[in-house]
């Protein structure tokens, strides 16, 4: 910049911006994250809110009116209504059977298809194709090959011998069906988690954890398994919060039945909303379960926290 | 008794031979190196010894033992990573004692020989550390200390010091040359780095395109490289090669068969113009401090380097090139020595 010539007049330069170079920056960031930050506030934190006053209202949809009750929704579920804790239950059984087994078998498969060899992208795709097929067509099309007697299922097994039961006509087999159904359909995304966690784990570390006498399964135990940690970790949050929104999957294979047996906790918020349009009621619902799987990420993360 | 016999060893991945039928014999205690140029086998060659690869052809004796179908974990040999492979879930003390703890190691015993390897390493201190929280030089030290912890009869080193600094790889330098006199282990190192080659080698294996060029001592491939290449690899500056046409008159103890004359930087004189075997112009001169390197060019055409203590002169001068006879290396139209 030239020198002005001096007047002993200090004025200010009139080339000074009319915001500091600080402020333009920071307006420049507000530019770039208002529209994502309105979207949070319409779509998330709105509905959030929302939610927490119907819960705290009696609003029949049918009737189209909303009064005022407090806790009173909460009171029912947790106190007076015994199916809340059936369904409770449900969800529960649901989670620890699908979370353990599909993150087992996601391991497996991705420790198998991690390493290089003929036809490995064949593979990795048929596990992963499962996952982008529509939930929809294929909850159909197993509700329909595990049919009684007729269903693909049950004939294949025939031929060795075994006589299937009508997989989701009975309670418990309906719902070891759901959770296998689901675990085949999901687990091709968590395969490819721990691939991409498996192939940044140097082979260094297991060429010198060989050289000094591990086993396969001490490196898988004491060098592997712990570098995969954080992946772990995130995959099991993911997958209990999957589990616990599990809904598309039951309305269509078994719609909460038999007998309740396969009632989970999305499934009934929705039924209680839009089939006895018990808005009030869904909403406490809605709430209870936010709270259960805020709780179950904070426990996961804070177990983590400990380990390390 | 650890010495190792390697006769007609080849690795071949695929379709592609990467180690072309090596034979060579270690003796026990001697520090040998494998210096080559990137890509030419060598860390290939010292897995295949670790038996992280397996030998496509050929045998390895490791002592008296054949180890082809030996498992890595009991041929004896320990290994330095060029990236070092610590655990970083483990601390120090649990990375050098990894090794025991899965063969079954008592604890206490474990301790030990752990906190042995670590006094000898100076790295009491950092016993509770984990990788990340150590320098460079230290990590390389753990890496080392691993591999003592194990007692092996064999160290194989894969370029452990290229990552660190300058200043570093010398010092480490003599610390891995002082390991292997207190110890008096068979030792293995691979390197690019010819200086390292030659400040630490009982003998050089000088590698190329998976087979061997020459093997002898730092000396014998100083002073009577085997071949064009070796007398280019070893050594800094680079060997002058001219065609032997180009001088003008007979070379003391020119052979018939020479068509090649190599003459190293550091044995060039300068002379008179017109007394030398060659006369030459001075393009450049780099002061270094300790000497200058000269680029000088031939009449020729071709530029050849000389390493000149004293006041160089300034460039344009026309120079002569002399050279003791017995520091002139003849080579054939092969490549190989021709004297
Ligand atoms: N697993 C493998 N599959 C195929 N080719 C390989 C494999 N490992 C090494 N090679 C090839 O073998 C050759 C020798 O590799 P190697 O790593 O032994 O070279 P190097 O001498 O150690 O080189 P550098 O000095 O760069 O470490 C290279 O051409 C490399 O591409
Ligand atoms: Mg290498």
């Amino acid at each position: 910049m030239p020198a002005k010539p001096t007047t002993g007049i200090v004025t200010q330069d009139a080339s000074t911006p009319w915001l500091t170079l600080k402020m333009r920056e920071a307006m420049e960031a507000w530019l770039f994250i208002g529209p994502t930050l309105a979207g949070f506030l319409i779509f998330f934190i709105g509905p959030l809110i929302a939610v927490v006053w119907y819960s705290m209202t009696e609003w029949n949809l049918l009737a189209q009116q909303a009064t005022f009750v407090g806790l009173d929704n909460y009171d029912d579920a947790l106190f007076r209504n015994p199916d809340f804790w059936l369904v409770v239950r449900n969800s529960v059984i649901f989670a620890l059977g699908l979370v353990p087994f599909n993150m087992a078998l996601a391991l497996a498969l991705a420790i198998s298809l991690s390493r290089r060899f003929v036809g490995v992208v064949f593979f990795r795709t048929v596990f992963f194709a499962p996952v982008v097929t529509s939930a929809v067509a294929w909850a159909i099309v197993w509700k329909f090959l595990l049919q009684g007697e007729a269903g693909f299922v049950n004939q294949m097994l025939a031929h060795i011998g075994i006589n299937g039961p009508n997989w989701l006509r009975e309670p418990d087999w309906a719902m070891a069906a759901v959770i296998v159904t689901r675990v085949i359909k999901m687990v091709g995304l968590n395969m490819i988690l721990y691939i991409a966690a498996l192939q940044a784990i140097p082979r260094d570390y297991e060429a010198a954890a060989r050289l000094e006498g591990a086993s396969n399964w001490q490196i898988f135990r004491l060098v592997i398994w712990p570098l995969l940690g954080p992946t772990t970790l995130v995959i099991m949050v993911i997958t209990t919060i999957g589990s616990f929104k599990v809904f598309d999957h039951i309305y269509l294979m078994t719609g909460g039945g038999p007998e309740n047996g396969t009632l989970v906790l999305a499934f009934y918020i929705y039924k209680q909303g839009f089939e006895f349009f018990d808005v009030g009621y869904a909403s406490a619902l809605a709430m209870i379960m936010f709270v259960i799987v805020m709780v179950l990420t904070l426990v996961q993360l804070a177990l983590r926290r400990r380990d390390t | 008794m650890t010495s190792l016999t390697l006769a007609g060893i080849r690795k071949r991945f695929g379709k592609v031979d990467v180690i072309r039928g090596v034979d060579l014999r270690v003796a026990d205690g001697e520090f040998v190196v494998f210096v080559g140029p990137s890509g030419c086998g060598k860390s290939t060659l010292l897995r295949m010894i670790a038996g992280l690869e397996d030998i496509s052809e050929g045998e390895l004796r490791i002592g008296d033992r054949i180890v082809n179908e030996v498992q890595p974990a009991k041929r004896g040999v320990a290994m330095v990573f060029q990236s070092y492979a610590l655990y970083p879930h483990l601390t120090v003390r649990d990375n050098m004692g990894f090794g025991l703890k899965v063969r079954g190691v008592p604890p206490h015993e474990r301790r030990q020989r752990v906190e042995a390897a670590a006094a000898t390493l100076k790295l009491d201190a950092l016993l509770q550390r984990f990788p990340r929280e150590l320098s460079g030089g230290q990590r390389q030290r753990v890496a080392i200390g691993r591999a003592i912890v194990g007692e092996p009869d064999v160290f194989l080193f894969d370029e452990p010091l290229s990552n660190l600094d300058a200043e570093l790889r010398v010092h480490m330098r003599s610390e891995i040359a002082s390991l292997h006199k207190r110890l008096g282990n068979t030792m293995i190192y691979v390197t690019h780095d010819q200086i390292e080659a030659m400040t630490l080698a009982d003998k050089i294996v000088v590698l190329r395109d998976g087979q061997v060029e020459q093997v002898g001592t730092p000396r014998q491939l100083y002073e009577r490289p085997g071949n064009l290449f070796v007398a280019q690899f070893i050594g800094s500056p680079k060997m002058n090669i001219l065609p032997i046409e180009a001088v003008a008159g007979k070379l003391p103890g020119q052979p018939k068969t020479a068509s090649l004359v190599g003459v190293r930087p550091e044995d060039l004189e300068l002379t008179e113009p017109g007394s030398g075997f060659v006369d030459a112009r001075i393009l450049i001169s780099e002061y270094t401090g300790a000497s200058s390197l000269l680029h000088v060019q031939l009449p020729s055409g071709q530029v050849f380097l000389v390493a000149h203590d004293g006041e160089a002169p300034p460039a344009d001068t026309s120079v002569g090139l002399a050279v003791e006879p017995g520091r002139l290396h003849f080579f054939a139209d092969s490549g190989r020595r021709a004297d």
